[in-house]
């Protein structure tokens, strides 16, 4: 029994010493994805508008470029979790089916778990999973059950280890009650475990979840998140989200891409995001009587209604302390202080930082 | 299981030939998906009656005394002709693979079936042929109760060479759902292959499916018999009218060589088009 506690302190004290000179990320964490300068450019027909545009579009059909990515570069590592988020058009799925190899890239070089989507797409489908939110893959007119024992033959399982997979992963996301139900019947969140379930069965190293929440009531979005989560938790599996949710990005991951008219224009952790960008809080307060607001550099009243009023406090400009002091306290019925939500934040990176790259894409496109 | 296993997984699997078993699956799957619809499939019986009505009476009018032959044909063996070319055409519904093939590609869908460890082409296949399956012994029942009743037996058909018909008739089928996948894989280049899909239906329904090829003229026989009428519709229905085991092996080796030839170009369109895949919305 001694010797057992001696030698997890000792374990213990190796992990905390590698732990502390940083030797454990730099040693042990591989890389799952790796790309640099991938870029990929459309041909989109174009068409003036009328009759006469139309009958132009068949005599003379003119085309223009679009470039989706344009030499985009980000590595993942092995068991994280990954944010890939950007405004509609901004070109996440375009590299979302180059890393999975549905579409080919112009430029660049892809690298999954090793392997070049583009050239070894099916080898590289053994080792990954895709959950789009918006498109089926589950065979509608079969059971779960059934549906999960097909994609174990398409994975190449043994029907022994399917059946054990399946009773694995069933327990997992207590598909019990309607794994004998033809998919057509369950609710949308019954299906989305489902398909969720299905993605998982080869065991993947890489989950790419597209949208995986979408439509989906708050409870089953918090069901279906810690699922994840756990699956992440227990299996190392390395996650790639794109997510129009905010709720997913915050809950699920620790570092975020942000894209814009096919460029990164932010690649940060979730805490480096939230230290620079939450410098403004939302001071909410309620006032036994009307009161005039302070009028200070650094404080923005956003709302006034009879007692109650929003402010905004900038604290890059002025201290939350110093803010509140300009507050009659003794007149504050209550008070609620909350920053600005993640939500807000994307939205003005995009707006920010997009502006500049949509007006670079425009001059690059014709 | 790590990337090592599921590599030596995949590679044991075709060492052993059992990389096939998953387009046994999607087989039986479609088997079971299309079983729930038998119902729907038998209301297609009347059309199929109709049409082969209206050919009965036509024939009756055609042939107007008892054992002439036209190109070489009893009234009984045309009539048989028309039953056997109409049951495959009903029985195979070939054009929904094309239908397939063609929203896939132009609805994007394909992406998704892509990044899965099977050959599309083949995938589409197996479904085809599970959705066959179903349909084609329902019309081959219907058809021999309506040609048993209303034109009386096959002129000396011999149970025997029962087998070998089947083998040609689903090769036959093979084929044509192949060169449909061909054709429709041009939507990969092109807006719309409908147009072509269309041609090649008509030429397979006008010339091989409704008449025998000794209709025409010799010249013209020379030339369908090239085409894939041969192959697909004529071979077939004429080994079950008139069965020659010299006519029986001459079929199975176009059928082969077409086969072979159909699955190269097939493989080598889908290879060249999927680099040009354009997937709307990303």
């Amino acid at each position: 029994m001694g010797d057992t506690l001696r030698c997890m302190e000792q374990a213990v004290l190796f992990c905390h010493s590698r732990v502390s000179k940083g030797l454990v990320r730099e040693e042990s964490v591989m890389q799952a994805i790796r790309v640099e300068a991938l870029s990929k450019t459309f041909r989109v027909r174009r068409k003036e508008k009328g009759l006469r545009g139309s009958v132009q579009a068949i005599l003379r059909p003119r085309t223009e470029e679009v470039r989706a990515v344009r030499e985009v570069s980000f590595g993942v590592d092995e068991g994280e979790m990954l944010a890939f988020i950007g405004p509609n058009g901004a070109g996440k799925s375009t590299t979302i089916k180059m890393l999975t190899g549905i579409l080919y890239p112009d430029g660049g070089r892809v690298e999954v778990l090793g392997i070049d989507p583009a050239k070894q797409r099916r080898q590289l489908a053994y080792q990954i999973g895709t959950v789009f939110g918006q498109k089926e893959q589950l065979w509608t007119h079969l059971t779960p059950y059934d549906n999960f024992r097909f994609f174990g033959a398409i994975y190449d399982i043994t029907e022994n280890e399917t059946e054990k997979r399946i009773g694995e992963l069933a327990e997992r996301f207590e598909l019990g009650e309607f794994i004998n139900t033809p998919v057509r019947n369950l609710s949308l969140g019954q299906r989305i475990r489902c398909e969720i379930v299905a993605s998982l069965i080869h065991k993947p190293q890489v989950l790419f979840l597209d949208e995986p929440t979408i439509g989906l009531d708050p409870v089953v979005k918090e069901s279906v998140r810690s699922l994840v989560k756990q699956m992440n938790r227990e299996c190392n599996t390395t996650i790639f989200l794109t997510s129009h949710d905010v709720g997913d990005i915050e809950k699920l991951c620790k570092r975020i891409i942000i894209v814009n008219a096919g460029q990164i224009v932010l690649d940060d952790s979730m805490e480096h995001l939230k230290y620079h960008y939450l410098h403004k809080k939302i001071v909410e307060v309620k006032m036994q009587e009307e009161t005039a607001l302070p009028q200070v550099e650094g404080i923005t009243v956003l709302k006034q209604k009879g007692t109650n009023a929003r402010l905004e406090v900038d604290t890059a400009v002025i201290a939350i302390s110093d803010a509140l002091r300009q507050i009659n306290a003794e007149a504050v019925e209550d008070i609620n202080i909350s920053n600005v939500p993640l939500e807000n934040i994307i939205m003005n990176i995009y707006k920010a930082e997009g502006k500049d790259l949509t007006e670079q894409a425009g001059n690059g496109q014709g | 299981m790590s990337g090592q296993e599921k590599n030596a997984v995949s590679k044991t699997g075709v060492l052993n030939g059992k990389k096939w078993r998953k387009y046994r699956v999607i087989y039986r799957s479609v088997l079971m998906e299309n079983l729930q619809y038998a119902a729907n499939i038998a209301l297609g019986f009347f059309g199929y009656f109709v049409f082969i009505f209206i050919f009965i009476k036509l024939w009756d009018y055609m042939y107007q005394e008892p054992g002439e032959l036209i190109a070489g044909y009893s009234k009984e063996q045309m009539i048989w002709y028309v039953m056997m070319t109409e049951m495959m055409w009903f029985g195979s519904n070939a054009s929904a693979v094309a239908r397939q093939v063609k929203t896939d590609i132009r609805g994007g869908n394909i992406a998704y079936l892509m990044n899965k460890p099977y050959h599309y082409t083949l995938y589409i296949l197996a479904k085809y042929t599970g959705e066959w399956s179903v349909r084609l012994p329902m019309f081959a029942g219907l058809a021999v109760v309506i040609g048993t009743v209303l034109v009386g037996p096959v002129p000396a058909f011999k149970i025997i060479t029962v087998p070998a018909m089947v083998v040609c008739i689903i090769l036959g089928l093979t084929i044509n759902a192949v060169l449909q996948i061909c054709i429709s894989l041009l939507s990969f280049w092109i807006e719309d292959a409908t147009p072509f899909r269309w041609l090649y239906d008509k030429l397979l329904l006008v010339v091989g499916t409704i008449f025998p090829l000794e209709i025409f003229p010799r010249t013209a026989q020379a030339f369908f018999k090239l085409t894939p009428i041969y192959p697909v519709c004529y071979g077939p229905a004429k080994l079950i009218v008139d069965f020659g085991p010299e006519k029986c092996i001459e079929i199975l080796a176009v059928q082969a060589l077409y086969l072979a030839a159909g699955c190269g170009l097939m493989f080598f369109i889908y290879r060249k088009g999927v680099k040009k895949l354009y997937v709307n919305g990303g």
